[in-house]
């Protein structure tokens, strides 16, 4: 390496380093920084969830128990549903898509930087204005649905609801601003050469799920609105007697929600799309079809949601169209599950830690799916619907569907991001022994259900025949909960004395490999270009630039490229660290707190805080004005 | 020791990114149209009960169209701005804009009117129609309100000339989301007020 190019890579680093004080880290916009944190903090809400989960399993584990009080029990569920599916599953995702999206397309950082880093403020403050209900002993107690009009003042009393409502309208902000900047950042900031049908399938999963948060979440939005100014404001939209409309509740909340559980699940099959091949030594197969199907799943997952409401009383030709729809959705789903059996059938497969978690995953997809078609066969949905079935169908679907593959994840890219190799051994176990602990804990809750066993009861009597699986069930929670310790052990072992991961020590495609191990803060010195769907698979030398034109290196800048061919557009200035998003958030933090107990003032005081904040924020500098 | 003289740095010959702000806008656009779309969803849902709303009259259009108008023509002076800024001319722009704004404060003035005198029979209180007639006129209101605020901050920046290269083009990310709640208020008129009379 000569003089001059370690020169550049100082320059670079005085560029995009953010300063290692406490100011730089309260203002940094460095993807990798917020990734890190939006990793850290989905496994804390994990952590948390899955403490609650074991929590109402040691109430199941034996009949006619009593140490948690019905509203106790009621709230600890309600908890741990939201926890997981709004403060886990997707935030984890975008932590990965965060870390990985700028590294994988060439790019320098996403296309808002500022914008990202107020995602994940909003993200983690939201969290903690969840969990300070939990302090007041309100948490919301209507399950992570929360049908009205049982959620009304009247039937719920207290600022749990409240809670629930402003949270999530919280989070929708956060979550928002998030997809707008996956898709820019996809759209315009590939690498030279990386044509759309070039891309990672792993951008498909998100760009996918980035069109469906903007087209669903505003259902979640307006429903919480809704709900807040029944119960505070004296409105009647869900109230019967004054034409209100109690379904309107679900009709909307399942408009979002449907689509969500694609939001969930889909960039974890976009992760399992990339390890698969890399462990299967091979290409993989059928790439236009996993990502047609990928795009399809999205498409089709907003003309399913009255399955969630077959029990509700619908016209026959209603329920027979949204059978038909889910029933649809499997066949996307199976097309992506077949080409990932082909490319292990047809490539000679390493069994990683990784790919033992990837393997996973595809066990349970297809156990969680078929179970799912269950759901989907209107007098079958009829007759579990509400029982213990749906509970483990959800499970098989959100663990088996998230977590396996987030854990593959884990196993496969931390060396990327720590720059040290996990114990593979010690991840094997984990895997085992979270996999059988699984299916020991949720596969009993397929016969509970039939049994009759109905979801959300705090205790249920002896002799019904149901002690032997709910026992079985909790022991299965706990052995989950161990296999999950042994990742985290595994993880602070590979810090202190994991082996050095260097650049690429999967000998993967993906251009996040090409750089060094953790990344450096500028990512590659020239902005790489690509020729094939394999970057690193093929001949073509991504840094090759002779006359050194894609360096950019007067400031912070990167490369931007047309949305379908990726030909060099134009070069994106990029904003320097501020402070401005974490007031924003914290401006809006204020608004919502006062707004779940009506103080009024405040919340005025909120609004114009944030509305100064981002005059601040948008504010023209000096620096950008003489960039 | 300074760095160019190490290495012979040749940027790539392509303009700098304007683009970022003007794609971001049209997401949070489509974003927004949803938010709406669940908005008359629920009103056509609610319609469902309409025997149990108590509407005494129907929705006046003496204000509404009036309102509607005005919208409009807001739309087109702030088009007009904006080409004029295109054409240099910074200060006629910077007089359309704050022309637009004053139309976007007389609407507000003319829905507080209206909002009076729809009082008089019917509040949020009343039954399912008050609370999502006054739900989506509010709602749009406050997008208004927004819509106002993005056109203030783009009144008092310090300068429009491109000289500069700001990667975003404030003035027209601005006018487009003025637009779009222009387009709102189209639906809301055709859904709310003149729907009801067929």
């Amino acid at each position: 390496m000569s003089a001059g190019t370690t020169a550049v890579q100082q320059r670079l680093k005085e560029i995009w380093e953010t300063p290692k004080t406490v100011y730089g880290w309260f203002s940094t916009v460095d993807h990798k920084e917020i990734g890190h944190r939006y990793l850290a903090t989905a496994f804390i809400f994990l952590i948390i969830g899955g403490v609650e989960a074991l929590i109402m399993r040691i109430q199941l584990a034996q009949s006619d128990q009593s140490w948690l009080t019905p509203e106790a029990y009621n709230q600890l569920f309600t908890m741990h549903g939201m926890t997981m599916i709004f403060w886990y599953a997707s935030p984890i995702l975008s932590g990965f898509a965060n870390y990985l999206i700028p590294l994988m397309i060439g790019a320098r950082d996403m296309a808002f930087p500022r914008l990202n880093a107020f995602s994940y403020w909003t993200f983690v403050l939201s969290g903690i204005l969840l969990y300070v209900s939990a302090f007041l002993g309100q948490s919301p107690h209507g399950g992570w649905f929360a049908y009205a009009p049982y959620t009304s003042l009247r039937y719920s009393p207290g600022y749990g609801m409240d809670f629930y409502a402003l949270a999530l309208i919280f989070l929708t902000i956060s979550t928002t601003v998030g997809a707008i900047n996956f898709i820019v950042s996809i759209f315009r900031l590939r690498a030279p050469g990386m044509a759309i049908s070039r891309m990672p399938l792993f951008l498909y999963s998100t760009l996918t799920i980035s069109f469906a948060i903007l087209m669903s979440l505003p259902a979640l939005t307006v429903d919480c609105v809704f709900l807040l100014l029944d119960r505070r404001w004296g409105t009647h939209f869900f109230d019967s007697r004054l034409g209100g409309e109690p379904l309107l509740w679900q009709q909307l909340f399942w408009f979002f929600g449907h689509p969500w559980v694609y939001v969930v699940f889909l960039p974890a099959t976009g992760m399992a799309s990339m390890i698969i091949p890399v462990f299967s030594r091979r290409p993989i197969v059928g790439y236009p079809y996993v990502a047609i199907s990928t795009v399809l799943t999205g498409v089709v997952g907003f003309g399913v949601w009255l399955h969630h409401m077959f029990a509700v009383g619908m016209s026959d030709m209603a329920m027979s169209f949204f059978s038909a729809g889910s029933m649809t959705i499997s066949i996307f789903s199976a097309v992506q599950v077949f080409c990932w059996i082909a490319t292990i059938w047809k490539g000679r497969p390493v069994a990683t830690a990784a790919m033992h978690f990837a393997m996973g995953f595809l066990a349970l997809l297809v156990i969680g799916g078929l179970n799912g078609i269950f759901t989907a066969i209107i007098p079958v949905d009829w007759q579990v619907h509400d029982t213990y079935f749906v509970v483990a169908h959800l499970h098989y679907v959100l663990i088996g569907a998230n977590v396996f593959p987030v854990f593959a994840a884990f196993h496969y890219w931390l060396p990327k991001m720590t720059g040290r190799m996990l114990d593979e051994r010690l991840g094997k176990w984990s895997f085992w022994v979270m996999f059988v602990g699984f299916n020991l804990a949720f596969f009993p809750m397929h016969l509970a259900g039939l049994g009759g066993m109905p979801r959300r009861i705090y205790t249920y009597p002896a002799g019904l025949g149901l002690d032997g699986l709910n026992m079985t069930a909790t022991i299965g929670a706990f052995i989950f909960g161990i296999g999950i310790l042994l990742s985290i052990i595994n993880f602070f072992k590979s810090l202190r004395t994991g082996q050095i991961a260097g650049k690429n020590p999967w000998n993967a495609d993906s251009l996040e490999w090409e750089t060094d191990s953790p990344p450096a803060p500028y990512a590659t010195v020239h902005i790489p270009t690509v020729a094939s769907r394999h970057p690193l698979w093929d001949d073509h030398d991504e840094e090759y630039d002779p006359n050194n034109e894609r360096i950019f290196d007067e400031g912070r800048e990167t490369l931007s490229t047309t949305w379908l061919d990726a030909e060099p557009q134009s070069i994106m200035k990029m904003p320097e660290d501020t402070i401005s998003p974490l007031l924003v958030a914290l401006a809006l933090m204020l608004l919502f707190l006062a707004l779940v107990f009506q103080w009024m003032w405040v919340a005025l005081a909120g609004t114009v805080g944030t509305l100064f904040a981002g005059y601040y924020w948008l504010w023209p500098r000096q620096e950008e004005e003489l960039a | 020791m300074s760095f160019a003289t190490l290495v012979p740095v040749r940027r790539m010959s392509v303009p700098l990114e304007t683009e970022r702000g003007t794609f971001a806008m049209r997401l949070v656009i489509l974003t927004e149209s949803f938010l709406f779309i669940c908005l008359f969803a629920s009103y056509f849902m609610l319609e469902n009960n309409k025997s149990r709303w108590k509407i005494e009259e129907l929705p006046k259009l003496n204000f509404a169209i009036p309102m509607l108008v005005l919208l409009i023509i807001s739309s087109l002076v702030l088009h007009w701005g904006e080409l004029q800024v295109k054409k240099q001319r910074y200060g006629i722009g910077r007089i359309a804009l704050a022309l637009t704004i004053l139309i976007g404060l007389v609407f507000l003035t003319l829905q507080a009117f209206e909002y009076r005198a729809h009082w008089e029979h019917l509040t949020p209180y009343t039954d399912s129609y008050g609370s999502i007639f006054y739900t989506i006129t509010t709602f749009h209101a406050a997008h208004l309100i927004a819509g106002l605020l993005i056109l203030a901050y783009v009144l008092v920046l310090p300068r429009y000339a491109p000289a500069l290269e700001s990667p975003y083009r404030p003035f027209h990310v601005a006018a487009m989301y003025w637009h779009f709640v222009d387009v709102v208020w189209i639906f809301v008129v055709a859904i709310l007020y003149v729907g009801p009379h067929f």
